[in-house]
C-alpha cells in the first residue's frame, strides 16, 4: 500500500532564496508525523508545498500514490487532503456553520453528522453556528480550523502550528481528536509544532528541519523529546 | 561609495533638465504645443501615484484640483485684469483654495471607521461638484463654455514648454526623493497596514491629509500654467472623467514607480492628441483595450514589467546601524495606577462579551491575563488601548481617563499594544519597520534615510534573541510567523512605553526563545518599573514571569490574585487546564 504522503527531495522557496533543500518524508496511512524545528527552519514551508501553494523547484510530491507535483491546490484537495493554515484562514465575515458547509465535498448535503461528531471535542460549534466566525475569539477560530479540516472526512491532514494561542484543556482535547479520527477513519496526519510536548503527545514519528533540510527524525517515543530539545537549543 | 547612487541621480537630473530645455529646437510647434499640455498632465499623475501607488488612496479629485488652480488665473484675470499683483495672488488664492479643499475632504474621508473606498467615492463626489458649481456661475464662470481670450502671459511656447517640462521633472524628482526617505516609507507602512501605524501613535488621518493637500497644491499649479498657456478654462479640465483617465494612466504606467506613471501621462496624452483627429472614436477603443490587456497580463502595469526585462540583480541597500537609546526614567506618577479599569462592559449586540470588570495594575506589576478561549481576553487589552471599544465603564493610564480616545492618543499616554496576530508591515523592511515604530521619538525625514536606528536596549535583546538582528534588511513578508511575532514585540518595545498591553507574546516561539523574552519582559518590570498586562496560556511561562494573575471567564473576572492563589485554584484547573467544559458552554 503506498504512503498517503510521500515527498519525495523537494526542493522549494521564494524568490531567490531555497527554504527547503531535497526534503525526503513520508507519512503512512493512519500515521501521525510530527515536524519540528526553530523558526523560518521551513515547516510552513513544506506544508505550502506539499499542498501546492508553492511549486516545488525540484523533487516530487506523492498523495496516496498519485504524483501531483505542479497541480494546483484545489486539485490535491479533491484527493482528501485537508489543510490547516498557521493565520486564522476563516471567511470572517461568513458565520461558523456557513465556514463549515463551505468545506463540504460536492455532493454531500447533510453536514450535522459531522457537526455533531465535532462538536463532542468543540461544543461550541453546535451551540453558535449562526454566529459570525470573525467575532469568534482568537482560540475560538483555531477550533473552527480544525473542526473544518476535519469535517470533510480527509485522508490526510495537514495542520500548522493548531495549539498556538488554545488553553491547556482545549489542546488536550485536540489530540483526542487526532486519536478518535484515527481510529474512526485511519486519517494520516502531517503536524507542524512549536508545541513539543503536544506534537510529541500525539505522534507516531517527528522529523526536525533544520535551515530546510530534515536534520533528524525518529521514532516519537521517551527519548524523543530530548533529542529534539538539543535541535531546538542550538 | 555611498554617494554613487544620488551622483548617478544627480546627473540623470541634469540630462533631463538639458532635454528639456535643448527640446524646442528640434520639435515642431504642434509638438511642442501638445508636449506643454502632456507634461502638465504628467506631473498629476505623480502626484495619484504617490498617493495611489505609495499610500493607497485612490482618489479621482486630482483633476479639481488641476480645475481649481485653472479657474483661479482665469476667473482673477478676467474679473480684475492682469497685473502682477493679480496673477501672484491668484497663484496664492489657487493653491490655498485647493489645498483647503483637499483638507476638506481628508476630514470626510479619513475618519476612524471607514474604509478606503470612502475618499474614492468622496472625491469622485467632489469632482461632481466641481463641475456643477462651474456650470451655476453664469457669466461669472462661463458656464459649461467657460471662459477664453482673457489676457495673459507673455510668455513664448518655447517658454512655456521649458516650463512645463521642468515643472514635471521637478514633480518627479521631488516625489522621487521623498517616496525613498523614512517618511516616504510611512507612506508605504500606512497603506499595508493602518491600523499597526496608529498603534505606534501616528495620527495616520492626519498624515494622509497632509499628502492630500500637498497634492492638490501641485496640481493646482498645474492647472495655473494650463490656463495661463492655453487661455482657455472649461468645466472638463477638473471633472471626473479627467480625474479617472489620470488613475488609468497611472495604472497603465505602473503604480508607485513615479516615472512609469509619468511617463504613461505624456506618452497616451501626445498620442491622443495625434490619433484622436484622425481616428477619434477608435482611438478611445485602442486606449480601452491596451488597459483591459495590460490589466490582465501585467497587473503592476507597463513600467515595472519593462523594468524586470531588463533587470539586474536588486541593488542590495545596506540596512541602518542599530544603536541604543539610554532608557529613559520611567516608572511615572507611583501614587497613580498605571490601569485603572472600573466598570468596564463591552458588548456586540446582545452578546455581552464583557461585563463589570474592574481591576487596577500599578507600575513595576506584570500582571497577567488567563482565561479560557473565548472569554474576553483580546477584547479586554481592545478596550484598554482604543476609546471607541467599550460599551460602559471607564478606563484610565497614569490616571488620564482615555475617554473615547483613538489608539494613537492613547498611544501617547504611554501605552504599547502587541495584537494577537502578528501585526507588520509586510512589504517593508525589518529595519523600515523598527524606524516606523520610533517614529515617535525621532521625527521621519521627508527627504532622506536614516542611517542608524536607536532603539532601547530591550528592544535589540529581542531582535538579537530571535536572530533578527541578522534580517534588518529582509522583507517582513519573508519572515517565519515566530518572527513576525518577534519583530512586533521589539517594534511595540521600540516605542518606550510605560504601560504594555500584549497579547500572547510568545506564541509560535520556540521555549527558548520564550524563556529570553520572559526575563526580557521581568526586567522591564523590575528594573524599569513598567507595567504589563499579558495574556498567555502557557501556565508554565505565567507562573514564572507573573507578579500577579487575573482569570477571566466568560466576560468577567473570576480571580484576582497571586500567582500562588491562582495556580492552585481548583476553579481555574476545571475551566482552564484540566477537566472538559460542560457541553453547554
Amino acid at each position: 500500500m503506498s504512503a498517503a504522503l510521500d515527498i519525495d527531495g523537494v526542493t522549494a522557496g521564494y524568490g531567490e532564496s531555497m527554504v527547503l533543500r531535497d526534503v525526503r518524508l513520508s507519512v503512512a496511512p493512519g500515521e501521525v508525523v510530527a515536524v519540528l524545528g526553530k523558526n523560518g527552519m521551513g515547516k510552513t514551508t513544506l506544508l505550502k508545498t506539499v499542498m501546492g501553494f508553492l511549486p516545488a523547484r525540484a523533487g516530487r510530491v506523492r498523495i496516496a500514490g498519485a504524483d501531483v507535483t505542479g497541480t494546483p491546490p484545489h486539485r490535491r484537495a479533491a484527493r482528501a487532503v485537508a489543510y490547516g493554515p498557521q493565520d486564522r484562514a476563516i471567511f470572517q465575515e461568513l458565520t461558523v456553520g456557513e465556514n463549515l458547509r463551505l468545506a463540504l465535498p460536492r455532493g454531500v448535503r447533510d453536514m450535522q453528522a459531522g457537526i455533531e461528531r465535532l462538536a463532542a471535542f468543540f461544543p461550541f460549534l453546535a451551540s453558535r453556528q449562526r454566529q459570525r466566525a470573525g467575532t469568534l475569539s482568537g482560540g475560538e477560530q483555531k477550533m473552527l480550523i480544525m473542526a473544518r479540516a476535519l469535517l470533510t472526512r480527509p485522508r490526510l491532514l495537514l495542520i500548522d502550528e493548531i495549539t498556538e494561542g488554545l488553553q491547556p484543556s482545549v489542546i488536550t482535547r485536540l489530540g483526542e481528536v487526532v486519536r478518535a479520527e484515527r481510529a474512526a477513519s485511519g486519517i494520516a496526519v502531517l503536524l507542524v509544532e512549536q508545541n513539543v510536548g503536544f506534537a510529541l503527545s500525539v505522534a507516531d514519528r517527528y522529523a526536525v528541519l533544520a535551515r530546510g533540510e530534515i536534520a533528524d527524525e525518529g521514532p516519537a517515543d521517551a527519548d524523543a523529546a530530548a533529542r529534539v530539545a538539543a535541535h531546538l537549543s542550538v | 561609495m555611498a554617494r554613487t547612487p544620488l551622483l548617478r541621480g544627480g546627473v540623470a537630473v541634469a540630462i533631463a533638465a538639458a532635454l528639456v530645455l535643448a527640446a524646442p529646437l528640434a520639435l515642431d510647434q504642434y509638438a511642442i504645443s501638445i508636449l506643454i499640455r502632456s507634461f502638465l498632465f504628467g506631473a498629476i499623475a505623480v502626484t495619484v501615484d504617490i498617493l495611489w501607488g505609495y499610500c493607497g488612496v485612490l482618489s479621482f479629485g486630482q483633476a479639481t484640483y488641476f480645475g481649481i488652480g485653472a479657474y483661479a488665473f482665469g476667473l482673477a484675470v478676467t474679473q480684475i485684469g492682469l497685473s502682477p499683483g493679480v496673477a501672484l495672488g491668484a497663484l496664492a488664492a489657487g493653491c490655498a483654495v485647493s489645498a483647503l479643499v483637499a483638507w476638506l475632504i481628508a476630514w470626510l474621508g479619513f475618519g476612524p471607521r471607514v474604509t478606503p473606498l470612502y475618499i474614492s467615492v468622496i472625491t469622485l463626489v467632489e469632482a461632481v461638484i466641481f463641475v456643477q458649481l462651474i456650470y451655476s456661475g453664469g457669466d461669472f464662470t462661463g458656464s459649461s463654455s467657460g471662459l477664453s481670450g482673457f489676457d495673459t502671459f507673455d510668455v513664448s511656447m518655447e517658454g512655456w514648454f521649458r516650463i512645463a517640462g521642468l515643472f514635471l521633472l521637478a514633480a518627479v524628482v521631488l516625489g522621487a526623493i521623498l517616496v525613498r526617505s523614512d517618511a516616504g516609507r510611512l507612506l508605504v507602512a500606512i497603506r499595508e497596514n493602518e491600523q499597526r501605524c496608529r498603534y505606534c501613535g501616528i495620527a495616520t488621518a492626519r498624515v494622509k491629509g497632509v499628502l492630500l493637500a500637498g497634492a492638490a497644491v501641485i496640481a493646482a499649479l498645474a492647472g495655473y500654467a494650463y490656463a495661463g498657456y492655453t487661455d482657455v478654462i472649461a468645466p472638463d479640465l477638473g471633472n471626473f472623467q479627467f480625474g479617472t483617465e489620470l488613475v488609468i494612466w497611472v495604472a497603465l504606467g505602473g503604480r508607485g514607480t513615479l516615472y512609469g506613471p509619468a511617463a504613461a501621462a505624456v506618452l497616451i496624452d501626445y498620442a491622443s492628441a495625434y490619433l484622436g483627429g484622425t481616428l477619434p472614436f477608435i482611438w478611445q477603443l485602442i486606449v480601452g483595450l491596451v488597459f483591459i490587456v495590460v490589466i490582465v497580463l501585467m497587473p503592476q502595469g507597463i513600467g515595472p514589467a519593462v523594468a524586470s526585462l531588463a533587470r539586474r540583480r536588486p541593488r542590495a541597500v545596506a540596512p541602518p546601524a542599530l544603536a541604543t537609546v539610554a532608557d529613559a526614567e520611567v516608572g511615572g506618577d507611583a501614587a497613580k495606577p498605571a490601569i485603572a479599569v472600573a466598570g468596564l462592559s463591552r458588548h456586540y449586540g446582545s452578546l455581552r462579551v464583557l461585563d463589570g470588570i474592574d481591576f487596577t495594575a500599578r507600575a513595576g506589576e506584570l500582571v497577567s491575563l488567563v482565561g479560557p478561549n473565548g472569554a474576553g481576553k483580546t477584547t479586554l487589552i481592545r478596550c484598554l488601548s482604543d476609546g471607541a471599544e467599550r460599551s460602559g465603564g471607564s478606563v484610565a493610564i497614569e490616571g488620564t481617563p482615555i475617554g473615547r480616545a483613538a489608539p494613537e492618543a492613547c498611544v501617547r499616554l504611554g501605552l504599547g499594544r502587541k495584537f494577537q496576530a502578528p501585526n507588520v508591515f509586510e512589504t517593508l523592511t525589518v529595519a523600515d519597520a523598527l524606524r516606523i515604530a520610533r517614529a515617535r521619538q525621532e521625527r521621519l525625514s521627508p527627504w532622506r534615510r536614516a542611517q542608524s536606528i536607536a532603539l532601547p536596549a530591550a528592544a535589540r535583546l529581542v531582535l538579537q534573541a530571535t536572530g533578527l538582528e541578522d534580517a534588518l534588511a529582509t522583507e517582513v513578508r519573508h519572515l517565519s510567523h515566530g518572527a513576525k511575532q518577534a519583530l512586533e514585540l521589539a517594534m511595540v518595545l521600540a516605542m518606550q512605553p510605560r504601560v504594555l498591553l500584549l497579547d500572547e507574546p510568545t506564541a509560535g516561539l520556540t521555549k527558548g526563545e520564550r524563556t529570553l523574552i520572559g526575563g526580557i519582559l521581568t526586567d522591564l518590570v523590575r528594573r524599569h518599573g513598567l507595567c504589563i498586562l499579558l495574556v498567555e496560556h502557557d501556565l508554565e511561562f505565567v507562573r514564572e514571569i507573573s507578579s500577579r494573575i487575573i482569570v477571566l471567564h466568560q466576560g468577567r473576572i473570576l480571580l484576582d490574585g497571586s500567582v500562588a492563589e491562582v495556580t492552585g485554584s481548583e476553579l481555574v484547573r476545571s475551566i482552564y487546564t484540566g477537566t472538559p467544559e460542560p457541553a453547554a458552554a
